[in-house]
């Protein structure tokens, strides 16, 4: 496979044939797009939305695309992102952290909780792995319903700080085209957090996890410690999941009903990682995209479209699950690598 | 000559069948050894014993004198420790986090200022009521884990591995969709650790590691002769060529023992010729050779010993000259000729 | 130290639950024996089996007194229907769905899993959103409400009653046992002794024992592995449709995706505790998981019940992942 003709030019026409490069440019781009659209099309303010869910889709690369352990329990750590950037920044409580500090703590608390389930998970083979991460996510969502002093249950814990960047950002809801701030900053950290997982994939951080994946008897065999490999990318992928459950809840305005963060929400990021490309860091972003844009953008369009329906059989919404599924057996069937290949560089060998 | 491996009445069950039975030899530093028998005699499972991938039913492994495994030190008295702690003060506070928490909140509400001070000391007062059970019963789960953990990661091939041994498999196990320049990075990796700081952030000395590296495995790849083949995944090579990856990616961490399963399986004439050129060069560079093999030609071609198993025992042990008129070998193999002749 | 009568409420209660979740676990632990596939959509399964059940019962005309011979035929003819329509769709799906990815990597199969899993509770949400079955003239002239199944979709659905609820026992032994318990009791306790029968006496019992232990061999030895794959999902199925009546007649609430996801985690549960692909284990991991919910639930906080079932996955799989009556499996170099 001779790659070669697309070595040719100078940097910038090589980055001009790429279709990433084009992608990015749009949706950097997309508020002077947005705002061209009429009305009725635009999606603008529904974008953060679909960003703060990217993270869910590149923690889950991390764990399952990179290191090949199925993770069903995901959303457990989108929620305790959320809930502990709620709980550390409410007024309901004395913290009142601020948003930079709340985020911080989303991130230890993602990062400690993995920590917790991957020590005695990680040793699991991969059937058992996926059961016990299932098992934890419904656990997660049954507590922080249940222990409702700390986490104020369904009723949420609102009135949380908006990001703060010398000066607050407006309200996404109340302010008109406020959401063209929140929509470059959630871009911000997601390039930061696309860099961070650029450089160690291309690491031997990167290899270990490839190696694992592809077979793990041959990986240990050449000296990766595999128990330990595996925590590392668990716990990675934990803390990026809460750092999307921290975004998710700020620009909500709370922590959500923790019901929210269900096994459909996994499931979803597992999806997106598949739809996308496994193992591919584009891929993911990719199938957050369209996934994420999906059921966002979709469904609010749609039943904006048909209408208000008394009759179950046409709401849209009733029909997720089924089109979930059908996606998810009919990738695995026809098209099991995903959509954007697998594209390995060791740095500097070009 | 001093001994580089020494296995003694090793043996190895699984359930009713004893793969490896009571089998004890010893291969010189610097010499190619090679391992015969019939198939099924165990040779493989010895590799797999030997790389700790099954644990030893009884019987003894030293290399260079000491066993490979891994000791109880301060380190890891202080991590259990603290990781009991750790276990029985989190089981504790789940338990009773709601209680907890309003002790610590003790009714303010948002138009009083927060006295840290009196919450901590009421959250501590409810934690001693209620949180001494919990935080034992964890802490008491926490010690019996840490104990089944360390017992099951006493020996581990990836710490065989670090100690200098490394191996092939008998079925060619390279990473297919990693590039050949990858499969030989991975070993060489695992000296560098896997410290994520330092490479999410491409710092200098990481980027200098890496290019290092990186030159060091091309060099790896141009004595197997692949350097063309660098970026293309090991999947897509030829047979032959994957042999050879696989050779080199066990060369890749400068072992001092290197375990070869069947290296010249399925090769012809002009390849096993080049396969035993390639070995006698490894040896020069000062590495010990354990080979299995049943091409007769390469094994008297190259070896400085032979042990022959069958069945799981070891039935004879010496020079190629003394194993080719041997009884019990000859009776083993049932009429093959082991001369060496076509 | 609590009471006797409460004791023995824990015992009845407990195993009366552990035996129709060990009709599920069986399911479970069959499938991942042959071809070691974790079927997510089993419980799934189960839930549809419950509303087949829900249907049928509406197509047999309502008002039923409970303990009435209409009542009893009733549930003969759900005993044969559902079991046979869960069969059917589980059979269906190894057809369409896990057969042709067969030999693939083990997370193809396990995603097509959850898969099938969604699509199954989509039919369920759909299922209880359907009309009645019987005319609506037919239902108003009765003076019944004519959604006695729950008013929207996505509800909790209410089976109604087929089965007297008076305790059986007298008042003073202070411990109830119901005629759904003994219905349970005496559906579940025949079926397992036919399941040991089928699986140690009958050729079928032993060429999937065969294909369990060493799917080549099994071909080579002139066994038609995916008949016998086929069969086991058939099987499977079935007694998954048996629980599905047990549980209506036991007058659990029903929920599109609640019943299904909880059945189906305590029935994996109970598989791996007592040894996955163990048959005998599977059952008894189920009484101990009805055993260990009935117990939390009245001693101690119900809302507790899910975490102490998950807290004792985990430490199975920490300590002994092979469960109790399995063993541990290791990988060919």
């Amino acid at each position: 496979m001779n790659a070669s003709h697309l070595m040719a030019g100078s940097p910038w026409q090589r980055l001009a044939r790429d279709w990433r490069s084009w992608a990015v440019l749009i949706i950097v781009a997309w508020p002077a797009i947005d705002l061209a659209l009429p009305t009725d099309l635009r999606i603008g303010a529904l974008l953060p939305n679909i960003l703060a869910f990217a993270f869910l889709a590149l923690g889950i690369h991390v764990v399952t695309g990179a290191t090949g352990l199925l993770h069903l329990g995901a959303a457990a750590f989108v929620a305790i992102g959320a809930f502990a950037f709620a709980i550390s920044t409410t007024t309901a409580f004395p913290f009142q952290l601020g948003f930079w500090p709340g985020l911080g703590v989303a991130i230890a608390a993602g990062t400690s909780a993995g920590v917790l389930l991957g020590l005695p998970t990680t040793r699991l083979r991969g059937d058992y792995l996926a059961i016990a991460t299932l098992g934890f996510g419904e656990i997660v969502v049954d507590l922080l319903k249940n222990l409702d002093v700390i986490t104020k249950g369904t009723q949420t814990l609102g009135d949380l700080p908006k990001p703060w960047l010398g000066v607050t950002l407006p309200n996404i809801v109340s302010t008109a085209n406020a959401w063209i701030w929140w929509h470059w900053l959630y871009l911000a950290f997601i390039a930061v957090a696309v860099w961070l997982l650029h450089n160690l994939q291309n690491s031997q951080i990167g290899r270990a996890w490839i190696a694992v994946r592809e077979d793990e008897l041959a990986a240990r065999a050449m000296g990766i410690p595999v128990a330990r490999v595996k925590l590392g990318a668990f716990t990675l992928g934990s803390a990026l999941c809460a750092t999307g459950g921290a975004l998710y809840a700020c620009l909500l305005g709370n922590s959500s009903d923790p019901t929210n963060y269900d096994f459909m929400l996994s499931v979803m990021g597992i999806s997106m990682v598949i739809l996308g490309g496994m193992g591919s860091l584009t891929g993911a972003l990719v199938g957050a995209m369209v996934i994420g844009g999906f059921n966002v953008i979709i469904l609010d369009k749609m039943t904006r479209w048909l209408g208000e329906t008394d009759s179950m059989l046409l709401s849209l919404s009733n029909w997720q699950y089924l089109i979930f599924g059908l996606m998810l057996v009919l990738m695995m069937r026809f098209r099991p690598a995903g959509v954007v290949p697998e594209r390995r560089t060791a740095r500097g060998s070009r | 000559m001093t001994a580089l491996l020494e296995v003694s009445e090793l043996t190895l069950c699984f359930g009713g069948l004893t793969a490896v039975d009571a089998v004890s030899f010893t291969v010189e530093k610097g010499s190619i050894t090679a391992v015969i028998g019939p198939n099924g005699a165990g040779k493989t499972s010895l590799f797999n014993v030997i790389t700790a991938q099954y644990q030893a039913s009884a019987g003894r492994i030293l290399v260079e004198g000491a066993t490979i495994e891994r000791q109880w030190g301060r380190a890891e008295t202080l991590r259990a420790g603290g990781f009991t702690l750790l276990a029985g003060l989190l089981t504790a506070l789940a338990l009773h986090c709601q209680s907890l928490w309003s002790a610590f909140l003790h009714d303010w509400n948002s138009l009083t200022k927060f006295a840290w001070g009196t919450g901590l000391t009421l959250a501590w007062e409810e934690f001693l009521r209620t949180g001494t059970w919990p935080f034992a019963i964890g802490a008491a789960v926490a010690a019996a884990a840490c104990w089944q953990h360390w017992h099951s990661q006493r020996r581990t091939p990836d710490l065989v591995h670090r100690h200098g041994i490394a191996r092939t498999f008998q079925n060619i196990r390279l990473f297919r969709r990693m590039s050949c320049l990858e499969n030989i990075l991975i070993p060489r990796d695992t000296r560098a650790g896997y410290g994520r700081l330092a490479a999410a952030l491409r710092l200098p000395w990481q980027r200098q590691r890496e290019a290092a590296e990186i030159s060091a495995a091309m060099a790896l790849l141009e004595l197997v002769g692949l350097t063309a083949a660098a970026h293309l995944p090991a999947g897509s090579l030829p047979y032959g060529a994957q042999r050879h990856l696989e050779i080199a990616r066990a060369l890749s961490s400068k072992p001092r023992l290197l375990l070869l399963d069947e290296p010249a399986a399925g090769m012809n004439e002009s390849e096993s010729a080049d396969l035993m050129r390639l070995i006698r060069g490894i040896r020069a560079t000062g590495t010990t050779i354990l080979l299995i093999e049943h091409d007769m030609q390469v094994v008297m071609g190259i070896s400085d010993s032979i042990v022959v198993l069958d069945h799981g025992e070891k039935i004879a042990a010496g020079t190629p000259a003394e194993i080719r008129a041997h009884p019990a070998v000859i009776a083993a193999y049932l009429g093959e000729t082991v001369e060496g002749q076509p | 130290m609590p009471d006797l009568h409460v004791l023995l409420e824990i015992l009845v209660i407990g195993l009366s639950n552990g035996m129709v979740l060990a009709l599920i676990a069986l399911g479970y632990t069959m499938v991942y024996g042959i071809i070691e596939l974790i079927n997510f959509a089993h419980g799934d399964l189960l839930m549809l089996g419950c509303f087949a059940a829900l249907t049928g019962v509406s197509m047999a005309g309502l008002p039923i007194t409970p303990g009435s011979s209409h009542a009893w035929i009733t549930i003969a003819a759900l005993m044969i229907i559902v079991p046979a329509f869960c069969a059917g769709m589980n059979g269906l799906v190894e057809r369409l769905v896990y057969r042709p990815i067969r030999g693939g990597p083990k997370l193809t199969a396990l995603v097509s899993a959850i898969g099938v899993s969604f699509i199954f509770v989509n039919i369920g949400l759909i299922w209880g959103g359907l009309p009645l079955w019987a005319p609506a003239g037919v239902v108003n002239a009765l003076g019944i409400d004519p959604a006695p199944f729950g008013s929207s979709a996505s509800s909790f659905k209410n089976i109604p009653a087929l089965l007297p609820a008076e305790n059986l026992l007298p008042s003073h032994w202070g411990v109830g046992i119901r005629m759904a318990e003994v219905v349970t009791f005496g559906t579940t306790i025949p079926v397992l002794i036919g399941m040991s029968w089928l699986i140690r006496r009958t050729r079928l019992g032993r060429a999937m024992r065969a294909t369990a232990q060493d799917p080549i061999a099994a071909r080579l030895m002139g066994i038609d592995t995916n008949r016998i794959i086929s069969h086991t999902f058939l099987l499977g199925g079935a007694l998954a449709g048996v629980g599905a009546v047990l549980l209506c007649l036991r007058g659990d609430a029903l929920h599109f995706q609640f019943t299904g996801f909880r059945a189906g985690m305590d029935a994996f549960t109970a598989a791996v505790l007592g040894g996955i692909g163990s048959l005998p284990g599977a059952v008894i991991g189920a009484l101990i998981i009805g055993l260990v919910r009935s117990s939390n639930d009245i001693l101690g906080e119900s809302l507790w019940t899910n975490a102490m079932v998950f807290a004792i996955l985990i430490l199975l799989l920490i300590f002994r992942p092979g469960g109790l009556l399995g063993s541990t499996v290791r990988e060919k170099v």
